[in-house]
C-alpha cells in the first residue's frame, strides 16, 4: 500500500461565524445508519438559512444521505462519532457543474462543513450499483462523470473544510470549481474504494488554502 | 322521466398494448421496507417515459417512496405482494405548487397514465401526520393546527391527477392516507376498477374523490373511509363534475357514502349511479349538495342499499361561497332504495368516528332543502322503502307543526351542509323543504316504534304528489302522516 502524503503549510484563515447552533434530531433525522435522511436534511438547512444562518450539529452516530444543498450562512458539523453516510443509490445525488456530490453548493457564501467526525462515501457500493446502471443503459454518463464526489462546490465564495476524516468516495473526495476564500485546514482524506480517485480537484479557485490535508489514496493497479 | 344522459368513454388505451415493461428493482429500489426509493422510483418512471413508456412494475416487497411524479405514457403496475410504503417523514413529500397540497403520487398534464395491479399503495399516514404535527409544535413547519391537526394540504394524499388524460386506476388497493386519499382534479376520462380503499388512518380520509373531471367511469370497487367515500368536489367556478358512471360500488363512511360537494362552485351533470351499498355509515348514504354557486342536473340514482346507516337522501342547496353566482339543482332521478337507519351511532367502532354533533336532536328525516328564493326542482322519487327507528321523544327535542315552529327551522343558507344541520326537524322519515315538482312514487316509510313526529312534512313546496305511499307506525292509527305548510299543488293517490 502505498501512502501519498502532501501536507500544505499555510495561513490559517479565521473560522466563519457560527451563528447559532440546532441539533439534527429537531428535524427528525435519524441516527441508525438505515434511515435514507435527505430530505430532513435538507430541511434542515433550508430553515436554518431562512433564520438568518447558522450551524446544523450531528451528534454521534450515522447519517444515511443522499446529496444534500448547503446554502449561505450554513454550516454542517458532524462531532466526533458522526459520520454522514453516502446512499448506495446514484439517483440519490445530484451534481454542480458536472459533478456530483454528497455534499453540493453552487453560488452560495459562508459554507462549511467541520468537526472531527466522518463523511463516508460508500464509494465500493455505489460504484457497484453506478455500474450496472450504465451497463443496462439506464444511466447515459461514463462511471467517471457519475461517480459522487462527497463536496463540490462551485462559484461559492468563504468556505470552510475543516477537521473531518474525509473517506470512501466514488469518485474525488473535494472537488472546487470557481470558487474563492476557500479554506480546507485539518483533513485526513482516506480515499480508497476506488483506484485513481483524488483527494482534491479544484480549478480556477482564488484563494484556495490547503493546511495539514493529509491524502491517502490508492493508485490503479496496486491493492490497497 | 327522460333521461339525457350521455355519457362518452374511451376507455381501451392503445398504448397498454404495445407498451414495454420494466422492473423497478432493476434500477436498484429496494424491496425491504426500509429504504426510502423516491430517486430510484422517480428515475424508472422518468426513463420509462423517455423511452415511449410502458409498465413500470414493482415485484413482491415493500417499496419506500416520498413524492413522485407519474409521466405520460407510463403504468405503475404493482403485482400481488407488492406495496408501495408512503414515507412517514413529511420531508419526504412535496407540496406541489400548482396543486397546492402534499401527495406521494402525482401527475400533473399527463396523459395515457394508470396505476394498476393487485398490489397495494399505503400511504401510513397516521405516522406522517404525526411527525408533521411533532415538527409543527417544535416551530420547523408553519400550520394553524386548527381542530389540533395540521392542515388537509399539509399531509400527503395517496395520489393527486391533475389536469391530466385517460387515467386507468385497476386492481390496486389504496390503504392509509395522511389526508384525502385519491384525487383526481380537472382530469378527462378516468376509468377506476376493481380498487379496494381503507382510508380511516387520519382525519379526513377519503374514499375517492373526483374533482371537476369529464367522463369518469367507477365501478366494482369496495371503500371504507373515515371522511366521504365517492365525493364529487368542483373547486373551480369554470369546470364541473360531468359525464359520469358509478357501477357496483360499495361504501362505508364516519361521514357520506355518495356525496357532491362540500366544494361546489362550478357543479354536477349528468351522473348515472346504480347498485350502490352503502353501510355502517355515519351520515347520509346520499347527499348532494350544491352551496358555493354549483349546478346540479340530470342525475339518476338507481339502485341503494343502505344498510345501519345515519341518514338516507340528503338534497340541499346553500349559499356559502357563491359570490352571487346562483346554484340550482334539478331533474334528480332515485330509485328503487331500500333503507335503514339505526337508533345507535351507525359507524360506532370503527377508526376516527364521526363526531357526534347537533344536539339535541331526534332521529333525522331524508331531506329535500333548497333556499326561499331558489328551489330545488324536479326530484322523482321511484320505488323507496325506509325503515326507521321511530321513538322520536319531545321532551328530548322538539319541533311541532305550528306555522311559527315550522317557520322557525333555521334555513343554515351559509353553513356547512350535513342532514342534521337544523337539529331537530318535524317528520320521522322525510322533510322537503323550498321545492318544486317532487314526486314520490311506491313509497314506503316503516317506523319501529311510535314517533311525536308525522312521517312527511312539506314546507314550501309547490307541485307534489304521492302515489302509492305507505306509512307503518305502531299506535299510530289515524295520525296524519303527511303535513303539509305553505305547500300549493298537493296530490296525494
Amino acid at each position: 500500500m502505498k501512502f501519498v502524503l502532501i501536507c500544505w503549510l499555510a495561513l490559517c484563515l479565521p473560522w466563519a461565524l457560527q451563528g447559532k447552533e440546532y441539533h439534527a434530531s429537531l428535524f427528525g433525522v435519524k441516527s441508525d445508519g438505515i434511515t435514507l435522511n435527505s430530505r430532513s436534511i435538507q430541511k434542515a438547512v433550508d430553515f436554518i438559512q431562512e433564520k438568518g444562518g447558522g450551524t446544523l450539529v450531528f451528534s454521534v452516530g450515522r447519517y444515511l444521505t443522499g446529496s444534500i444543498r448547503l446554502k449561505s450562512n450554513v454550516m454542517i458539523e458532524l462531532r466526533e462519532g458522526a459520520v454522514l453516510v453516502g446512499a448506495s443509490s446514484p439517483y440519490d445525488y445530484i451534481s454542480v457543474g458536472g459533478v456530483r456530490a454528497l455534499i453540493v453548493a453552487e453560488g452560495e457564501q459562508n459554507v462549511g462543513v467541520f468537526g472531527k467526525g466522518v463523511i463516508d462515501g460508500q464509494g465500493k457500493g455505489l460504484v457497484a450499483s453506478l455500474t450496472t446502471q450504465i451497463q443496462k443503459g439506464y444511466l447515459p454518463e461514463a462511471i467517471s462523470q457519475a461517480s459522487p464526489a462527497l463536496v463540490a462546490m462551485k462559484g461559492c465564495k468563504s468556505v470552510t473544510v475543516t477537521g473531518l476524516h474525509l473517506q470512501d468516495a466514488a469518485g474525488s473526495a473535494l472537488s472546487f470549481t470557481d470558487c474563492s476564500q476557500v479554506a480546507l485546514t485539518d483533513l485526513w482524506i482516506k480515499n480508497q474504494a476506488v483506484p485513481n480517485m483524488r483527494g482534491l480537484v479544484q480549478s480556477n479557485c482564488v484563494d484556495l488554502v490547503a493546511t495539514r490535508v493529509m491524502n491517502d489514496l490508492v493508485a490503479s493497479g496496486k491493492k490497497p | 322521466m327522460k333521461n339525457t344522459l350521455i355519457v362518452l368513454f374511451s376507455v381501451i388505451f392503445g398504448f397498454s398494448l404495445t407498451a414495454k415493461d420494466f422492473t423497478v428493482s432493476d434500477f436498484g429500489a429496494k424491496n425491504d421496507g426500509f429504504t426510502i426509493n423516491t430517486s430510484t422510483i422517480q428515475k424508472a418512471i422518468d426513463f420509462v417515459h423517455e423511452q415511449g413508456g410502458g409498465r413500470l412494475i414493482f415485484e413482491t416487497g415493500s417499496y419506500v417512496t416520498g413524492s413522485i411524479y407519474l409521466k405520460s405514457n407510463v403504468t405503475l403496475h404493482l403485482e400481488q405482494g407488492a406495496t408501495i410504503l408512503g414515507s412517514t417523514n413529511p420531508f419526504d413529500y412535496i407540496k406541489d405548487a400548482k396543486i397546492g397540497w402534499m401527495s406521494m403520487i402525482f401527475a400533473v398534464n399527463q396523459e395515457n397514465i394508470g396505476i394498476t395491479g393487485k398490489g397495494t399503495i399505503n400511504g401510513r399516514g397516521f405516522l406522517t401526520a404525526y411527525n408533521m404535527v411533532n415538527y409543527i409544535h417544535r416551530g420547523i413547519y408553519t400550520d394553524p393546527l386548527k381542530y389540533d391537526r395540521p392542515n388537509e394540504t399539509n399531509r400527503p394524499q395517496n395520489i393527486y391527477f391533475r389536469e391530466c388524460k385517460n387515467i386507468r386506476i385497476v386492481d390496486i388497493t389504496l390503504r392509509d392516507p395522511g389526508s384525502w386519499n385519491q384525487t383526481y382534479d380537472q382530469c378527462q376520462n378516468l376509468y377506476v376498477d376493481h380498487i379496494y380503499v381503507d382510508s380511516k388512518s387520519y382525519w379526513n380520509n377519503d374514499g375517492i374523490d373526483i374533482v371537476d373531471c369529464d367522463g369518469v367511469v367507477i365501478k366494482n370497487s369496495y371503500f371504507d373511509a373515515a371522511d366521504d367515500v365517492i365525493c364529487f368536489k368542483s373547486h373551480s367556478a369554470e369546470h364541473m363534475c360531468q359525464n359520469v358512471v358509478v357501477d357496483n360500488c360499495v361504501g362505508r363512511s364516519s361521514a357520506n357514502g355518495l356525496k357532491f360537494g362540500t366544494v361546489s362552485r362550478g357543479g354536477f351533470k349528468n351522473f348515472k349511479i346504480t347498485n350502490l351499498t352503502i353501510f355502517d355509515t355515519f351520515r347520509s348514504a346520499i347527499t348532494l349538495a350544491a352551496v358555493d354557486g354549483g349546478e346540479i342536473e340530470n342525475i339518476v340514482i338507481d339502485g341503494v342499499r343502505s344498510i345501519n346507516t345515519g341518514n338516507v337522501i340528503y338534497l340541499r342547496l346553500g349559499d356559502r361561497w357563491a359570490k352571487g353566482k346562483k346554484p340550482y339543482m334539478k331533474n334528480v332521478t332515485i330509485s328503487n332504495v331500500y333503507a335503514e337507519v339505526p337508533l345507535t351511532k351507525p359507524d360506532a367502532g370503527y377508526n376516527y368516528e364521526g363526531p357526534v354533533e347537533d344536539l339535541p336532536r331526534n332521529i333525522s328525516p331524508a331531506s329535500i332543502v333548497g333556499l326561499v328564493e331558489n328551489k330545488i326542482q324536479g326530484v322523482h322519487l321511484k320505488n323507496i322503502q325506509i325503515v326507521y327507528p321511530g321513538e322520536g321523544n319531545p321532551l328530548y327535542a322538539k319541533r311541532g307543526l305550528s306555522a311559527e315552529e315550522l317557520d322557525g327551522v333555521p334555513e343554515m343558507r351559509d353553513a356547512y351542509p350535513e342532514f342534521s344541520q337544523f337539529k331537530e326537524l318535524p317528520a320521522w322519515a322525510f322533510y322537503v323543504r323550498h321545492a318544486e315538482g317532487v314526486s314520490f312514487e311506491n313509497v314506503t316509510f316503516t317506523a319501529k316504534k311510535k314517533d311525536y313526529r308525522p312521517s312527511v312534512v312539506l314546507d314550501d313546496v309547490k307541485d307534489v304528489s304521492f302515489t302509492g305511499l305507505v306509512v307503518h307506525e305502531p299506535e299510530s292509527v289515524g295520525k296524519q302522516q303527511v303535513f303539509s305548510h305553505k305547500t300549493s299543488q298537493l296530490i296525494i293517490k
